[in-house]
């Protein structure tokens, strides 16, 4: 046991810092001690920026805490989540640098890197030390042991990690069912396995969705690093109901189930700023020669969610679609308004085919459970101008359900999953969704009237599976409803929003989430002239060549034969 | 010839060694970057001297090649922030005419340009010509496939950053006149309490004649209810990065950047922050702003406390008039004016 308490300050920190870096078994030690020196610059700093949330006494219980999902930590027992040392230990102060550094991406505790000075991180990382009540940093009796993570086997380098074998991802996913990690994070890991779960302060808590891995907490805005979570299995989550595996499974094999969990997580392009993907701001439907399939297996609908940039499409894949991705945010403007919507992007692919004179919106998201409730059914929505030929220029109606000059047309699927309980095993072949598509004037927040006229959306194919909502929208392009319905025209750029229910968590009306308003449009198909037109030119330009080189020639010769001077 | 191909191979291998392996050294995170601009200007150095130094005397061509090749990559990828492609058309023209006068600064050396491209076209370097014989068609079949192809960008929307102003607005059922509007809680000046802590300075006797307890107490209201309300888009640091800010297209406010709250005045933020994205002007619309308008959830005292606290937290000064009494004699608007018109109260 290397015990280190005679040297301070900076001195100490370096020796731990190198401990980390050694690949060697893990050592004990006692904590770093409060730096006493930086306390006071440290209130000074958590007295601006983190009492807001954090609280005066850093009980998590900020003026903001109660509007926020997950709720701020509560410092007050020494819980940290995001660490180096073994489970239930205290963390390193370098460890909480890198927290308060980088934030943690999927709550509301943004990156102080760039806002704060290096100085003033770690002071108030000190003072937060300071507040931690039930231990003590310069207990005799603490002890903190680094643990070993290895070192990435397969050598992948940033931003994506590309790259890992598929024998490991193969591994990985034996560990995965063996050490049913899916009771907890689903089947297909969208963190849909258990709706029971509390934190050490009984507020309720869900497991990670690893296809959304930019939400990782300990991402450490490097979201496609396996080690963040080899991390995770190895030191586990202090608080929540996230154990580690240390014992369990070998280093070996945590990097295997690292390799398993990365691969689950679709390569977008991520915004620095943001820590999400970057929003698809516009819906390309493609054009769809014959009837388009209501078969969501169908290649028509297939595609895969990564960046085509990023991951090129591979040779066996049929299809054409790219899917687009939209953020969604909650509903904060009227009303019951929604703080802590669970679902922050839906994925939307679309088609349309003039010989059915038809479009296709195919919605999908990831919800962990849906609602048992009839009073609180699931829905998601389409909205459109109502009236589109009215419109001049850029001008929308408002984004939540329109204005009074301006309606908007909302398509509006309620559905409960048939035979369905959060708490049972889910079924291997997914749930049927009990759907009502309902239609929609808004005319304003107090001003929305379901149509009377016949209905003419459908939805002609739906699912519940592993956490995955998915529903396709049909419609007619046009219709005779001229006055309400959206008139959808081709290679025409249409406003359109996308609004979400989760009935578990009692959202209704207007408590959702939605999007602003982005664009859609109906691509026209390649015209023939693809196909003649640039050989026509190419034979144009050679003709051009051969008159270049004869009066080049005859110049020559004129000059030859004295002609031209 | 021998001497072109060397000079040729130097070009083209030094460029995007430089590119990839020298130039990312020059790089600093400072605004205007000048490091970089030098990096360039070493690099055009170097090249020269090599030439000299291998007393290489690459053919006219070569030579208006490389000068046409520089002026490119410094406009595409030296230049930050990088020129809108029109713009960058417009330069390169320019740049290209240059290219030509210094080709053509007297008849030797034009002609000594014209001459390999004579050659080549009239066929004395053969495997010149077909190369650029079947290499030209191609790529103006490809130009016109690509061209024919449909694609489709998001539409660009441009719209002014700060909407003109009304000349009164009516929150809570009274009008106040936003010229003369005020903050009635900017009491002291905000310096003083830089440092002062929100929460636990608000019962301790400080301050110009014990205020500093008051104006921390606004403080704190003011941020309090920007942690329950604002920081969704506005965000925990007022960079405008806030849990749904990146779902939103304008992106919320920054209120750290020296463009938005720095240069307005306090009376105009609270227009905004009263009537949100609906209460904007119909000029220049669409607007597309998702600000709600809080009138609908805070009470006139809130908005001017949550005000109070931007600048704090910034540390901005909101913009003022001189003290002249501009609006004596003003018209009283329709509707009358608030019990105070100077804070709409």
């Amino acid at each position: 046991m290397v015990r280190i308490n005679k040297v301070k300050g900076w001195g100490f920190l370096a020796i731990l810092l190198l401990v980390f870096l050694l690949p060697a078994t893990s050592f004990a030690a006692l904590p770093d001690p409060v730096l006493k020196d930086k306390v006071e610059a440290g209130k000074s700093v958590y007295f601006k920026r983190c009492v807001w949330c954090h609280g005066v006494e850093g009980g998590g219980d900020g003026p903001s805490a109660d509007r926020l999902f997950t709720r701020p930590r509560n410092f007050i027992q020494g819980t940290f989540k995001i660490r180096t040392t073994d489970s239930g230990e205290l963390p390193l102060d370098a460890n909480l640098i890198k927290t308060v550094t980088n934030g943690l991406p999927g709550s509301a505790m943004p990156a102080w890197g760039e806002f704060l000075k290096k100085e003033e991180i770690e002071a108030v990382i000190q003072f937060v030390k300071t507040l931690v009540q039930d231990r003590d940093f310069g207990d005799e009796d603490e002890e903190v042991n680094v643990q070993d993570f290895g070192t990435n086997p397969w050598g992948t380098q940033g931003p994506y990690h590309l790259g890992v074998p598929q024998e490991a991802i193969d591994k990985g996913k034996e560990i995965f069912i063996k050490n049913k990690c899916f009771e907890c994070h689903g089947g297909e890991g969208r963190g849909d396995g258990n709706p029971t779960m509390k934190d050490d302060w009984g507020f309720p808590i869900v497991a990670a969705d690893w296809q959304q891995c930019w939400n990782f907490r300990g991402s450490r805005r490097d979201p496609y690093n396996p080690f963040n979570i080899v991390r995770t299995i190895s030191t586990g989550l202090n608080g929540t109901p996230m154990p580690n595996f240390r014992e369990q499974i070998t280093i070996e094999d945590r990097w295997n189930i690292a390799a398993f969990v990365n691969s689950l997580c679709p390569r977008k392009r991520i915004d620095p700023l943001a820590n999400k993907p970057v929003s698809d701001f516009l819906i390309k439907s493609k054009y769809t020669e014959g009837p388009v399939s209501n078969n969501l297996d169908d290649p028509m609908w297939t595609a895969p969610y990564d960046d085509h940039k990023v991951i090129p499409r591979a040779d066996d894949y049929e299809g054409d679609q790219y899917r687009s991705y939209v953020a969604m945010a909650g509903q904060i403007t009227r009303g019951n308004r929604n703080f802590k919507p669970k679902v922050d992007n839906l994925w939307v692919t679309s088609r349309w085919s003039p010989e059915e004179n038809a479009v296709y919106y195919l919605l999908e998201y990831h919800l962990r459970f849906l609602s048992t409730n009839p009073e609180f059914p699931d829905a998601v929505g389409i909205q459109w101008p109502g009236k589109l030929q009215d419109l001049f220029g850029a001008e929308k109606p408002y984004f939540i359900y329109g204005d009074s000059k301006k309606p908007v047309d909302l398509w509006k699927a309620e559905f409960m999953a048939k035979d369905y309980n959060p708490a049972n095993a889910p079924k291997p072949e997914g749930y049927d969704l009990d759907l009502k598509v309902h239609e929609y004037i808004g005319n304003g927040f107090d001003a929305i009237k379901e149509k009377e006229t016949e209905p003419t959306v459908q939805v002609v194919a739906s699912k519940f599976h592993q956490g995955k909502v998915r529903v396709l929208f049909k419609r007619s392009l046009t219709n005779d409803n001229k006055e309400t319905d959206v008139q959808i025209p081709s290679e025409t750029f249409i406003p359109v929003s996308f609004m979400q229910w989760s009935g578990y968590d009692n959202e209704k009306d207007e408590h959702q989430a939605l999007s602003t308003w982005l664009y859609t449009i109906l691509e026209p198909p390649v015209p023939d002239s693809i196909y003649y037109m640039p050989p026509i030119a190419a034979a144009i330009f050679i003709c051009f060549q051969g008159w270049l080189v004869w009066m080049t020639k005859r110049t020559r010769k004129m000059w030859d034969e004295g002609k031209m001077k | 010839m021998k001497q072109g191909l060397t000079s040729f191979i130097i070009f083209v291998l030094g460029l995007p060694i430089f590119h990839n392996f020298i130039f990312p050294m020059f790089q600093t995170s400072s605004g205007l970057n000048p490091a970089r601009y030098v990096g360039f200007i070493l690099f055009v150095l170097t090249f020269i001297i090599i030439h000299l130094i291998l007393r290489l005397k690459p053919p006219m061509a070569m030579k208006a090649l490389f000068v046409w090749g520089f002026g490119f990559y410094f406009y595409d990828y030296v230049l930050i922030p990088h020129i809108p492609w029109t713009l960058f058309i417009t330069y390169m023209m320019l740049w290209s005419i240059g290219t030509f006068l210094y080709i053509s600064q007297d008849a030797a050396t034009f002609k000594e340009f014209r001459r390999p491209i004579v050659k080549t076209i009239v066929g004395e370097y053969k495997l010149a010509r077909i190369v650029v014989f079947i290499f030209l068609p191609v790529f103006v079949g490809f130009t016109t496939y690509k061209s024919l192809l449909p694609k489709f960008e998001e539409p660009v929307e441009l719209r002014t950053v700060h909407p003109a102003p009304p000349a009164t607005t009516r929150v809570h059922g009274k009008t106040c006149a936003l010229e003369k509007t005020r903050n009635p809680f900017r009491i002291q000046e905000q310096d003083d309490y830089q440092t002062a802590f929100p929460f636990l300075d608000v019962n301790k006797d400080f301050g110009k004649g014990g205020t500093g307890a008051q104006y921390m107490k606004n403080v704190t209201e003011g941020g309090t209810i920007f942690f329950q309300n604002c920081h969704y888009c506005h965000g925990d640091q007022l960079n405008g990065l806030g849990m749904f800010s990146h779902v939103f297209n304008p992106t919320p406010a920054n209120f750290i950047d020296p463009g938005t709250i720095a240069m307005l005045r306090e009376s105009f933020l609270f227009w905004r922050v009263s009537k949100g994205g609906p209460g904007l002007p119909n000029e220049s619309t669409p607007w597309s702003s998702a600000m709600p308008p809080w009138e609908e959830h805070l009470k006139t005292e809130q908005i001017w406390k949550v005000i109070l606290f931007e600048y704090w937290y910034t540390g901005w000064h909101p913009r003022t008039f001189d003290t002249e009494p501009a609006y004596i004699g003003a018209p009283v608007p329709p509707g009358g004016i608030g019990s105070d018109p100077e804070t709409c109260m």
